[in-house]
């Protein structure tokens, strides 16, 4: 017999599973509504079907009547299910990351001329928040934007900037990189708005003259990459994740002293 | 006669392209790979992955995963040969490589299911084709990894196979329409009137936006890109151009200050239909105006595949959707795929 006479305390990361009051009771909380009128058929609808999602223990802790025939819920459960954390491998965007002033330097050192990128909103999206994150000088959470980056010149367009200006624009300017922000997600209208932009970019023949990134609140490198773009950018970076990516990448692609789109 | 019999006669390489993401492109896969077992057609199966999709070691859910009978062929990642359910032998190792290892060619001696990865590059994957052609496959299915539709690109095979679905509207109207303008897009004419434009336009990859007179003379524009260059483009167009070659992207913007006169007069010359983004209803509207637009190189669709059912919840009645298709669509074979 073991001298340990506690419950266990610490989690075994190869079998995890929801912390609610106590580590894996599994507690978790549920909302969604039934199209199902609002009563107690109702109630005992969504108790059932939560117990057919794999939850033991289903507890409808509210509900009201969102419109005749549509009830909302409320609704915890004990999940069973269990994750091999330790198993878990995600894809990331890969290099070291610097932050702003080493950035300047690593760029001043090793590419030796300015970086440009150009950065927008695309399409029916219409949130700014995102692109001036990562560009706008004032940044994001203490972390500024690339427009008080040295040896970096950015171009933010803005939002609802459709696809074709954005990659004139890029032309224009012989960018290294193109920053594409999409914040709204409803009905998948990102996946939409950047598959189109990077079908653009492959007709424009720049698929491999450009950097092309993208970023957002819903967007994981793994989707990003997924979709055909070089990385992606999703919460929690900031100014000098997207950086430190870009500038690697163009000592990667030894684009050096190849500040012109028609040289590489 | 079989449909993968006859697709077989027809065509070596045929890649399967979906209209929208979840169209049904890999239960397509599924479903020819299936026929080709029935009628007896030794298939060769690769894709044209990126690393993307191939990461996920973990759930392998995002992976394209197929079930392969005895005999075929198939290319798979180093990384990915020890994860196969299917029994596999390495018939060579290629000097194509992925983010998950080199690829391997192998033969299915038992069979099950394999995840399936191919070259990132179009011109290997031509390359790999070859290959397996040395060892006697009737017809090799290139899967489009991902579904965007720059892989219908004719360079890549001979044919598609495009997957649409009831996932690209809730309505049966626009999942025909829809359908039907990207077929219509894709057999676009080719430019056959002028061999000496023809071969000034092949040579060297030639990457420059130009306008061609009557006899043939080529003047280059200095645009960096046809997108929103409309008004310098219609400023460009003189009394006797007759052609315009446009080497990059096709939009509205390319267009929309050229005048009415000026648009009936000329001709636009394209790559190929996977440069065209132009919506269904803005097509329609310009071809009224006269838009006449011609590909230098088209696509061939060998087959049109279409699931009724989306992965959004809802369906379409699948014999109404079928039938309605093929009223649309009446030279090309529209096939149930969940049949």
């Amino acid at each position: 017999m073991s001298e340990n006479k506690t419950a266990t305390t610490v989690a075994d990361l190869t079998k995890v599973k929801p912390y609610g009051d106590t580590l894996n009771d599994g507690k978790v909380e549920m909302a969604f509504t039934l199209p199902v009128p609002y009563g107690e058929e109702a109630e005992e609808c969504a108790k059932q079907y939560v117990k057919k999602l794999g939850f033991e223990e289903p507890n409808v802790t509210y509900y009201h009547e969102l419109a005749p025939g549509y009830t909302f819920f409320v609704v915890y459960g004990s999940a069973q299910q269990t994750i091999d954390y330790t198993a878990i491998k995600v894809p990331k965007v890969e290099g070291t990351v610097m932050d702003r002033v080493e950035c300047g330097e690593w760029i001043g050192e090793n590419v030796g001329r300015d970086i440009t990128v150009v950065g927008a909103s695309i399409e029916s999206d219409a949130h700014t928040v995102g692109i001036d994150a990562i560009i706008q000088m004032k940044g994001f959470h203490g972390h500024f934007g690339l427009e008080r980056f040295k040896h970096v010149v950015p171009y933010n367009m803005g939002s609802q900037v459709p696809c074709e200006e954005l990659i004139a624009k890029a032309k224009e300017v012989n960018a290294d990189a193109i920053l594409v922000s999409q914040t709204v997600t409803q009905k998948d209208i990102h996946i939409m708005n950047l598959t189109k932009m990077v079908e653009l970019v492959e007709a424009e023949g720049l698929r491999d003259k450009v950097i092309l990134t993208c970023g957002g609140p819903r967007i994981s490198h793994e989707l990003a990459q997924e979709l055909g773009y070089d990385a992606g950018f999703g919460p929690g970076k900031y100014a000098e994740h997207v950086m430190s990516y870009i500038m690697q990448e163009v000592v990667k692609r030894g684009w050096q002293d190849k500040p012109l789109i028609a040289d590489r | 006669m079989g449909l993968l019999k006859d697709l077989s006669q027809k065509y070596r390489t045929l890649s399967i392209v979906g209209m929208a993401k979840n169209a049904g492109k890999t239960t397509a896969l599924n479903f020819l790979i299936e026929e080709a077992m029935d009628e007896g057609v030794v298939l060769g199966v690769t894709s044209t992955g990126r690393d993307g999709e191939t990461q996920d070691l973990v759930t392998g859910t995002e992976k394209p995963r197929v079930y392969l009978d005895q005999g075929s062929l198939v290319t798979v990642p180093s990384q990915l040969y020890e994860l196969a359910d299917a029994g596999l032998e390495i018939l060579e190792r290629t000097k194509y490589s992925t983010a998950i290892g080199e690829l391997l060619i192998c033969r299915v001696e038992d069979a099950g299911y394999v995840q399936v990865a191919g070259p990132v590059i179009a011109a290997e994957t031509k390359k790999l084709c070859q290959d397996m052609f040395r060892y006697g496959v009737d017809l090799v299915l290139i899967d489009g990894a991902i579904d965007r539709k720059s892989v219908a690109n004719p360079e890549t095979s001979d044919a598609i196979i495009l997957s649409t679905g009831a996932v690209l509207s809730r309505s049966l109207k626009n999942v025909v329409e829809e359908t039907a303008h990207i077929v219509e897009l894709y057999e676009l004419p080719e430019f056959r009137e002028n061999d000496a434009i023809t071969d000034f336009l092949r040579k060297d990859n030639f990457e420059h936006i130009t306008v061609f007179d009557e006899d043939g003379k080529p003047t280059v524009l200095d645009l960096i890109t046809g997108l929103g260059a409309s008004g310098e483009i219609n400023d460009a167009i003189k009394e006797d151009t007759r052609y315009i070659f446009i080497p990059g992207a096709m939009t509205n913007s390319v267009i929309a200050d050229i005048s009415l006169k000026n648009l009936q007069k000329v001709e636009f010359i394209l790559k190929d239909p996977t440069r065209i983004f132009i919506s269904k209803i803005d097509w329609g509207r310009l071809r009224k105006r006269g838009l006449r637009i011609k590909v230098l190189k088209n696509i061939e669709i060998a087959a049109i595949t279409v699931n009724p059912w989306s992965p959004k919840g809802y369906s379409f009645d699948s014999d109404l959707l079928i039938s309605e298709m093929r009223e649309v669509l009446t030279d090309i074979p529209v096939i149930d795929v969940r049949r």
